[in-house]
């Protein structure tokens, strides 16, 4: 029921544009991520929804309610929005223990004692924290705090829940372990989930869907690996994935409804695609970016010849920098490889994933595969 | 399209004010420019033009009541007639400026050394030192004065004997005893808790690390102070002498209590702010009075937009985090016994022997000559010749005694009432609309009585309580309760503002998502967490209204109206027994509120003025 509609919300601080323009639907029972550097306008957008921020201009339904319309000057406060809220340092009150905190919520929806009791039972045994229902606080550690804050989040069972970077206070391993119940608490909560985060593995694992910005503007709001392997522009591809994808410098020019012929590398190639590909803003040098993710840099054989620059062996993984001309090219390798240092290798640049940017408007082309 | 945008402009204003920040942001608004502004309007206004029929005889040529008028202006300030403007005005000024820089120097020095001592040093029974030290601040400023007074004060310069000559037999010359040195002494004893307040709190928060850091790179102990300690509490330090000389200059009760001279020593000390209250109080000179109050307004303000701009520059400095754990502190090796038994002596003997004397004063029929112990003064029933109907010689008999010291109480009450509860709204207005424009200005306004020197302060008032419209106000107790309330809210506002912006914002978002409402999420979850802060803001407004004179003494229709009035009528009138025991009464009073606020809550003094 609650699907949550952003039309033309825009945020203005004085001069300065938080959010521009921004068009979002998120589905009911969704899970969705803001990802972004920092200053990209994510929270601000979270506290919009929230009611926590008011926006300058546009208009916001969550449900089937307008909560928020600068034209008619509709905006209901946070209060009434049926939301939960977890902030980054956690918000819990540091005079009442960890039982006053959960049931304070309650208490002003004016359940009976008994509920309130039974409700936060429930939601300490849910979170494992039974043994705390008396400390306050202070007392307890940063992963048992934020135990505490999403207990006392989920109490009044909010329809819509909102996680402003509710994990960057943990340190890696309880990240990981949190990650995985928070999943699980979706799953289970029947609520439709907005996540903050500039973290963008924690938004590709979480997610049902992305919502990815840049200076307060949408760049692109897809499914997580349709993020990953079909980005949209030149940023989305360089902020997602971990080690980066490789930009090529490159030469193209169209030779058909779907496809290229491009020189980089050093080498001639011809790029295909399955769709109708975009049209070069301009001809000559370098007008294009070849962006290729390090999985398919094939070593091992094919066309191409680079130097090994340094090899970084992870266990499950390795990365292997090669070095081409002027250009360090990165790739990985599933299981422990090692080369020696400048030992000259072979690659071929494999799979149909290959896309090729505009190098002026940065915009994607076209999604496709090269061949030598 | 014109329909649509009033429905807009009603829609905006709906919205901007269903928050309550933004409510409290726009009363205290208008309020404060009720109650600073259009009073300081007044003042101004009362030195162009001619108050009443007496002062248009004075200036004479035609004058009538409410002209324009530069003859204030022109006569205070240049007239060469019996050298008047020099007398009057010049004189004076020039002789509180020198008293204020003295009394810098010894607040700062001596403040700042117990500072060092305190925080930086292994000394020991800092406890004891840092309890007791503050104790002058407590009490009322005049206090230091009358102190000095009873302990120097000797028969060769026919004022009595003091305690110094009763223990010695020592007489020191008048100018130790009246004038400039005492009166600038005791200023700078009495605000040197505040500079030790002020530069203990920056020495305290500061990292150790910083100092460490000097100590690995082969620094020496003097090095490190001079290149590294120094600097950083400088602005603090400049923070401190600017407060303490714009506080000493307007300074009333202390030039008060120690500006009588005997006839033959020529040593004639009048403080400014002494000239102002006898300008004002006849009928021919109100006008030059204001002239007074507005040119040491313009003092205070340029000295603490000085001070903002000097601290306000390297702000960075001061908020040093004192996250990095253990502060090493220096090792005063052998030193360290004849130090802390020095220190002890020196602020026990400001801080106690005070208390002593009063006591000593009021029991002894002539001072220093223990074979007149008499407690008349304290309980006896008889009448005084020719006083009002129930006043008697013993203050703990006299109803007009008492009365007053109820109506102080009830006073003090309500003003750390208004003013506490005052300064928390401005507060939360302030922090949750961090950096608009509206909620600085609120802050601001709310900051300005706390510029301007208590004495005009009152003039303020008092111009405006003649003002047509507004003579109902005219020596009431509401005037009282309205100029305490605004005078003392600086500081509720500022120990409201700092501890509302030590609480994160989404605290209290986190309360709003839980549909709790405002007063509730002010009840329940802002005040408790921050109560001592904020018990501090309704402390110190109590304290400072309790004693505070300079403020309603020219506003209280008689000296009978609080006892601060009625210590100083009898100060004035000679009294002296009776004077010092109510002194006493007054500080016990104070000190007692404050212990018990302190046992019940873990609120203190020290705690609002630190954090300004």
């Amino acid at each position: 029921m609650p699907k949550i509609t952003l039309e033309h919300v825009t945020k203005r601080f004085d001069k300065f544009v938080a959010v521009e323009d921004l068009n979002m639907v998120i589905e009911d029972r969704e899970f969705i991520t803001l990802l972004g550097p920092s200053g990209c306008g994510k929270t601000t957008t979270l506290r919009m929804i929230a009611g926590l921020e008011t926006p300058t201009e546009g208009r916001i339904t969550i449900g089937d309610e307008v909560v928020f319309d600068s034209e008619k000057g509709i905006n209901i406060s946070p209060a009434k929005r049926d939301i939960g809220f977890l902030f980054q340092n956690y918000a819990l009150w540091p005079h009442m223990t960890v039982y006053q905190n959960i049931a304070f919520g309650l208490e002003n929806l004016k359940w009976s004692k008994e509920d309130i009791r039974k409700r936060v039972d429930e939601m300490l045994a849910m979170l494992k924290i039974e043994q705390f229902e008396k400390r306050y606080p202070s007392e307890l550690s940063g992963g048992q705090q934020q135990r505490v804050a999403i207990a006392r989040t989920l109490a009044p069972k909010p329809k819509v829940l909102f996680m402003d970077e509710p994990l960057s206070n943990l340190d890696a391993k309880l990240r990981l372990e949190m990650r995985t119940e928070l999943k699980r608490l979706h799953a289970d909560t029947d609520s439709t989930f907005v996540y903050v985060t500039h973290d963008q593995l924690e938004a590709m694992t979480l997610a049902i869907r992305i919502c990815l910005m840049k200076t307060g503007v949408l760049q692109q709001y897809d499914p997580p690996l349709t993020v990953y392997s079909d980005p949209a522009n030149l940023f989305v591809a360089d902020f997602v994935g971990n080690p980066t994808m490789n930009f090529i410098p490159a030469t193209a020019e169209k030779t058909g409804e779907k496809s290229y012929s491009i020189k980089a590398l050093g080498a001639e190639m011809s790029f295909s695609s399955s769709e109708p590909v975009g049209e070069l803003s301009s001809g000559g040098e370098n007008n294009a970016v070849l962006g290729i993710r390090p999985e398919f840099i094939k070593l091992g054989g094919g066309k191409l010849g680079a130097g090994v620059y340094a090899t970084l062996p992870a266990g499950m993984e390795t990365t292997v920098k090669l070095s081409m001309g002027d250009d360090i090219i990165t790739s990985v390798e599933f299981g422990s490889v090692d080369y020696p240092l400048n030992h000259q290798v072979k690659f071929d640049i494999i799979g149909d994933d290959i896309i090729l940017f505009d190098k002026e408007s940065e915009i994607k082309l076209a999604k496709g595969s090269v061949a030598l | 399209m014109e329909k649509k945008s009033t429905k807009n402009t009603g829609n905006a204003l709906r919205s901007y004010f269903s928050k309550p920040a933004n409510v409290i942001t726009v009363v205290f608004l208008v309020l404060l420019i009720l109650a600073v502004v259009l009073p300081l309007c007044t003042l101004l206004i009362g030195s162009f033009k001619v108050n009443g029929n007496q002062e248009a005889i004075y200036i004479g040529n035609g004058a009538a009541d409410g002209d324009f008028t530069f003859h204030h202006w022109t006569e205070l300030l240049t007239s060469k007639d019996f050298n008047y403007a020099e007398i009057k005005f010049w004189t004076p000024l020039r002789q509180s400026a020198a008293m204020a820089l003295l009394a810098c120097v010894v607040a700062v020095g001596f403040g700042g050394v117990v500072a060092w001592f305190i925080t930086r040093s292994d000394l020991p029974g800092k406890k004891f030192i840092s309890t007791v030290f503050v104790f002058p601040y407590i009490m009322p400023s005049w206090s230091m004065a009358m102190f000095w007074e009873n302990f120097f004060k000797n028969t060769a310069i026919n004022a009595g004997e003091g305690i110094l000559q009763s223990w010695t037999g020592i007489c020191v010359p008048e100018s130790m005893v009246y004038g400039l040195v005492p009166c600038a002494m005791s200023l700078g004893l009495h605000y040197a808790p505040f500079a030790y307040i002020l530069i203990g709190g920056i020495l305290r928060n500061m990292d150790a690390n910083l100092e460490e850091a000097a100590t690995v790179l082969k620094a020496s102990r003097f090095k490190i102070l001079y290149k590294i300690t120094l600097p950083i509490v400088m602005p603090a330090l400049i923070s401190t002498v600017l407060l303490v000389f714009s506080s000493s200059i307007s300074s009333f009760t202390v030039p008060f209590f120690l500006n009588k001279s005997s006839i033959n020593s020529g040593n004639n000390f009048i403080s400014i702010s002494v000239q102002m209250r006898s300008l004002i109080n006849t009928g021919f000179t109100k006008g030059q009075g204001y002239v007074v109050a507005i040119v040491l307004m313009v003092f205070s303000i340029g000295i603490l937009t000085l001070n903002n701009w000097v601290t306000g520059s390297r702000k960075s400095f001061t908020t040093v985090t004192g996250k990095s754990g253990q502060v090493s502190l220096v090792k005063l090796g052998k030193a360290k016994k004849p130090i802390a038994i020095i220190m002890t002596v020196i602020v026990a003997f400001f801080a106690i022997m005070p208390l002593f004397s009063f006591a000593m004063e009021s029991v002894l029929e002539v001072p220093g000559d223990w074979s007149t112990f008499t407690l008349r003064y304290w309980i006896s029933s008889e009448p005084f010749e020719g006083s009002n109907k129930g006043d008697t010689i013993g203050i703990l008999r006299s109803s007009i005694m008492w009365k007053a010291m109820g109506r102080s109480l009830l006073l003090s009450a309500l003003v750390s009432l208004i003013a506490g509860t005052f300064g928390i709204l401005i507060g939360y207005a302030v922090a949750s609309k961090r950096n608009s424009k509206a909620a600085t200005l609120v802050s601001n306004l709310a900051f300005l009585p706390y510029l301007i020197p208590s004495m005009s302060f009152g003039a303020v008032y008092l111009a405006l309580s003649y003002t047509k419209g507004f003579t109902w106000l005219d020596g009431s107790f509401f005037l009282l309760l309205l100029v305490g309330s605004i005078k003392f809210m600086p500081f509720a506002s500022r120990t409201g503002t700092n501890a509302m912006m030590q609480l994160s914002g989404e605290i209290e978002e986190a309360a709003i998502i839980m549909h709790a409402p405002w007063w509730k999420r002010m009840t329940k979850i802002l005040f408790p967490i921050q109560k001592s802060s904020f018990i501090s803001g309704y402390l110190l407004p109590f304290i400072s209204c309790m004693r505070e004179m300079s403020l309603f003494v020219l506003l209280v229709i008689s000296y009978q109206t609080l006892v601060t009035t009625v210590l100083s009528e009898y100060s004035r009138t000679g009294l002296s027994q009776a004077s010092n025991a109510i002194n006493l009464l007054i500080i016990v009073v104070v000190l007692v509120v404050q212990f018990i606020v302190n046992k019940l809550t873990g609120a203190s003094i020290d705690k609002g003025v630190g954090g300004n």
